[in-house]
């Protein structure tokens, strides 16, 4: 085992208790904040793996951006400080299809690579750049168009019960 | 001279912390200073000649006091969050470089580096904001949350015009790249990334979340003694980051009459400049309210920042 | 009357900025100029004679008449007298009586420094004295007592002085009184 091996597996360790950790914890924001190291870890495993870009990016987005706004949302609606309990059938449903996606996408790394080891050389950032815009220009763009029906979604869904008030009045 | 490189590593770390401890000293100590002689004061006179030793005597008194955890407080967050605010700007400290050889760190995407690190600091004030179990902290944590949130977009979108610029993400590579007509070119960008810098510092004129008149320090109203020194400094580490962030992407750095050798002081005389415009802004304005603050954000800052893009996208194909 | 436009219409985004550079041309002109700071404990303050620093007992004037310490806001006055008699002084004459001052303390860890106390003095017993470098070590040595209030007259101003009150040790003549 090379030292980046160890690196790989500690990180990926974090990542995987941290990630536990967040489903398990029956205070949402003390779940949130595992998440935080969960996808901070994850960040980590991309920084091993040569993946600079993407580590960076998801340390911004869903780090800086999305966990954030999840925190603000449950310090608006106060509701991090009480306990979560969720039903047994919910467990059993949630596992199963966790335990589903992991062997799904364990399986499909064994039967794409078999065992035997790989040399990862992560892509450089002008490749990764290159490749969005570029090959994949049309995907990407699309995950724009659809964000911005999102947006739209949400200003109209404000305001319009806005305007609904205001004619009560 | 070739060190090992496990001694070049510690030597690195050595520095960079040792930078880490003394530049928001010297930053704080050029606040109390210039804040004095700006409202006709003197300031500390009594610590050393002219209070040269007011912040150590400071952090001596808070290393004495008492570290109060409320009964209402979420223990550990409350307990983690002063370090989680302090320890990304260390970080980035390291990755920012003082000259073409002067970086302890030179990551090859370090502009996206710094402001990832950085942006995960934010977290330091919503677990504070959180942690400390009074409604005046967890206001002023969700005024932080929607302020840092709101002017990060202006602020990449800023740091990603000047990236295009530069063709490199490489914080070495744009303060090679830069020219002095790039202080004009750049410009409608250089504002709004000091505009949206002040913001994420959350210094005056944004300092809603921990307007003292109206929510008493917000995130860090229950902090006491080394807990709250650990906030104070991690507030000057910012200033010190972001100056050097500024200087860097938008003043070219080390370039400078004589650079080879005089590349270090040009930063630090540029990045001090910049400091001392922030101290500044927070000694003349007054403070912005919540809704003109998310407003200027979004109707004024991303707007710029897209069209500063844009004029950089023109300039790259018609120059480049 | 460009002023009074500015304020008669809302301000606008030009305001804004002409305002924002107002604040940072104020601040950058109080930078240039020295410190208006008086360095206390190195450089004697120079301060008005009438300042109140403290308040300063004539004690042959006090009757023991009370109204100072019932009128005090904080309760920091405390008297005790006792009331004694004169001889008659002429044959057949009648005894007199006086009230004589045992105690006259003030407790400047309570007093606010209203001077109602000097306001209702019908004697003129009580005036303000400019010294203010009394603080103390322990809380209960800011008591001043009848010979400590008596010291601060020293230096009460002449004009804030009764008419024909001499000072100890001073020469000057007083005027003839019948």
């Amino acid at each position: 085992m090379t030292s980046r091996d160890v690196l790989f597996v500690a990180v990926g360790l974090i990542t995987a208790a941290a990630a536990v950790l967040s489903v398990t914890n029956r205070r949402v924001l003390h779940a949130g904040l595992w998440l935080v190291v969960a996808l901070g870890g994850l960040a980590g495993c991309y920084l091993v793996l040569g993946a600079e870009l993407v580590a960076l990016v998801q340390l911004l987005v869903y780090v800086g951006a999305v966990v954030v706004l999840v925190l603000f949302a449950l310090m608006l609606t106060r509701s991090g400080a009480g306990e979560v309990d969720t039903s047994s059938a919910h467990r059993w449903v949630a596992g199963a299809v966790g335990a589903g996606v992991t062997v799904l996408l364990g399986g499909t790394l064994v039967a794409a690579y078999g065992w035997s080891e790989r040399e990862v050389a992560g892509p450089s950032n002008d490749a990764i750049g290159e490749q969005i815009f570029g090959t994949w220009v049309w995907p990407f763009e699309l995950l724009s168009l659809l964000l911005l029906a999102a947006l739209v979604a949400a200003v109209a869904v404000a305001t319009t019960g806005h305007r609904r008030q205001e004619g009560e009045r | 001279m070739e060190l090992p490189l496990t001694v070049e590593i510690i030597l690195k770390a050595v520095v960079v912390l040792a930078a880490f401890l003394t530049l928001p000293l010297a930053i704080g100590q050029t606040e109390h200073k210039v804040m004095a002689h700006m409202q006709g004061r003197l300031g500390p006179m009594e610590a050393g000649p002219h209070g040269i030793a007011q912040l150590v005597a400071d952090g001596i008194k808070f290393v004495q006091k008492e570290d109060v955890t409320p009964a209402a407080a979420d223990r550990w967050v409350f307990r983690l969050a002063p370090a989680v605010a302090l320890i990304p700007y260390l970080i980035a400290l390291a990755a920012i470089p003082w000259s073409a050889a002067w970086v302890a760190a030179d990551v090859p995407a370090s502009l996206l580096f710094v402001l990832a690190v950085t942006s995960v600091g934010i977290f330091g004030t919503l677990m504070a904001g959180w942690g400390s179990g009074n409604k005046y902290s967890l206001v002023g944590g969700m005024r932080a949350g929607a302020q840092l949130v709101s002017y990060e977009l202006p602020m990449v979108l800023a740091a990603a015009s000047v990236a295009m610029a530069a063709g490199t993400l490489s914080l070495t590579g744009i303060a090679q790249a830069w020219s002095w007509w790039w202080l004009v070119w750049q410009l409608p960008g250089a504002l709004v990334f000091l505009i949206a810098a002040v913001a994420e510092l959350q210094r005056v004129p944004f300092d809603a979340p921990v307007a003292d008149a109206e929510v008493v320090f917000g995130p860090y109203t229950e902090y006491s003694g080394l807990g709250f020194a650990f906030f104070l400094l991690a507030e000057y580490a910012g200033i010190v980051v972001m100056s050097l962030l500024f200087t860097v992407l938008f003043l070219g750095g080390w370039s400078g009459p004589w650079s080879d050798t005089l590349g270090p002081v040009w930063t630090l005389l540029k990045a001090t400049m910049v400091a001392i415009l922030i101290l500044w802004l927070r000694i003349a304005w007054p403070r912005v309210r919540e809704d003109q603050l998310q407003r200027l954000a979004w109707v004024v800052l991303v707007p710029v920042a897209l069209v500063q893009l844009a004029l950089t996208g023109v300039g790259v194909v018609v120059w480049g | 009357m460009s002023t009074q436009e500015s304020r008669e219409r809302a301000p606008g985004a030009l305001d804004l900025l002409k305002g924002l550079g107002k604040g940072l041309a104020t601040t950058a002109r109080t930078l240039a100029r020295p410190a208006h700071t008086r360095q206390y404990p190195h450089a004697e303050p120079d301060l008005p004679e009438r300042s109140h620093g403290v308040i300063a007992l004539l004690e042959e004037n006090c009757t023991s008449c009370m109204l100072c310490a019932r009128e005090c806001p904080s309760w920091c006055i405390y008297i005790d007298s006792h009331k004694e008699t004169l001889e008659p002084t002429t044959e057949g004459g009648r005894a007199r009586q006086h009230n004589v001052l045992d105690r006259f303390d003030i407790d400047f860890s309570l007093c606010m420094y209203c001077g109602i106390c000097i306001e209702v003095c019908p004697f003129d017993a009580l005036f303000w004295a400019p010294d203010f470098a009394y603080a103390e070590g322990d809380i209960r040595n800011l008591l001043h007592d009848k010979p400590k209030l008596g010291t601060w007259m020293e230096n009460v101003p002449d004009s804030a002085l009764p008419e024909g009150y001499v000072r100890p040790g001073d020469p000057a003549t007083p005027e003839t009184e019948e």
